[in-house]
């Protein structure tokens, strides 16, 4: 089956970004495809880089960047929740001047629409919330 | 058929609104701090064993919750389980 | 699309009104449903500029334009709120808990934000 994922909550809030992509891998283990995971609002912060994670704890970025490394995982970040949150490419960075690029490349930043297509095209849509 | 995601704690609109959407053929699974809702002996526990929906909790959330042998009859899954829940249900909505 | 935010408590709500605009836009077939604090949102008389913000009740009106016209509500959580289905930004549907059933499970994809 395709499967699109929508992930609301940030990693620092509780720990639905974690399920999510625990659900990611454990769809691919089964065998499915994902379209496309879709961040939005609180969700977005998952795309930073410049965020530094206590070093005693699991990585709340490195799964995110496998699966779209070795799984070839689309990840997009919806632009208006990530900009207002500082969550920029370098693209954006330059036109609104910010002093760098804080999205990790693993992320596309995006709009809406991208989350509609991958709705539309998915036998499965999944929300994780906080 | 739906499956239902229930993050929420009872009380709240999102655990009342959940319950009351759910049908009997629809599987609720408990996440995050959704999992105290299935803690034997409260009132939550009471409301879900009194809905005819199957309500299962995620192993991993119940455990850090420490609620290991406290979920009564509550079944506890594992990520694949959940999985393989949603390829059984054509739509999925999260309560939280 | 199962909105359950009210409007100004996060910014999870306006999310959600972009993305409504944006089925619409897309002209994807959808309903809109509110259901518990949503219901706020649909509010008359929402003046924002005190806070800063975009009005939701505004935005919210404009549906109709997008070709956004199945939208409906919760009749428990009107109720729960003490607010009158005819007082709204938009022309709505309330639903009692087994139409609101029936309505979800008749569509093909969920999403509640």
């Amino acid at each position: 089956m395709i499967y699109t994922l929508l992930v609301l909550s940030s990693p620092t809030s509780g720990h639905g970004a974690r399920t999510a992509y625990r659900f990611a891998q454990a769809a691919l283990a089964r065998g499915h495809d994902i379209e496309r995971i879709f961040f939005l609002d609180e969700g977005t912060t998952a795309g930073s880089q410049a965020a530094v994670y206590p070093q005693d704890e699991e990585s709340r970025l490195q799964p995110w960047i496998e699966l779209a490394t070795h799984h070839g995982v689309e990840l997009v970040l919806c632009i208006s929740s990530a900009l207002k949150r500082g969550i920029l490419d370098a693209g954006e960075a330059e036109r609104y001047e910010k002093p760098a690029a804080t999205a990790h490349p693993a992320f596309v930043i995006s709009g809406l629409g991208q989350l509609i297509d991958a709705s539309a095209k998915a036998d499965r849509l999944m929300t994780f919330a906080r | 058929m739906i499956l239902h995601t229930l993050h929420a704690m009872s009380p709240s609109a999102s655990f009342q609104d959940c319950l009351r959407t759910a049908q009997p053929e629809d599987t609720i699974v408990l996440l995050g701090d959704g999992v105290y809702n299935a803690l034997a002996g409260s009132h939550a526990a009471d409301l879900l064993a009194a809905n005819p929906v199957r309500v299962v909790a995620l192993d991993s959330d119940a455990a850090a919750a420490g609620l290991q042998g406290k979920l009564g009859d509550t079944p506890v899954v594992s990520m694949d389980d959940f999985v393989a829940l949603s390829e059984h249900y054509p739509r999925h909505l999260a309560w939280y | 699309m199962v909105i359950r935010q009210s409007p100004y408590g996060s910014s999870l709500a306006r999310a959600a009104v972009d993305l409504s605009l944006a089925m619409g836009a897309f002209e994807q077939h959808f309903d809109l449903l509110f259901m518990g604090a949503g219901v706020l949102q649909l509010l008359p008389d929402q003046d924002s500029a005190g806070i800063g913000l975009k009005s939701i009740g505004k935005v919210l009106s404009s549906l109709p334009l997008y070709d956004v016209e199945r939208v409906y509500v919760d009749a428990d959580a009107l109720l729960r709120h003490g607010i009158n289905a005819d007082q709204l930004v938009l022309p709505v549907q309330a639903l009692d808990t087994l139409a609101l059933q029936e309505l979800l499970n008749s569509a093909d994809q969920l999403v509640s934000c």
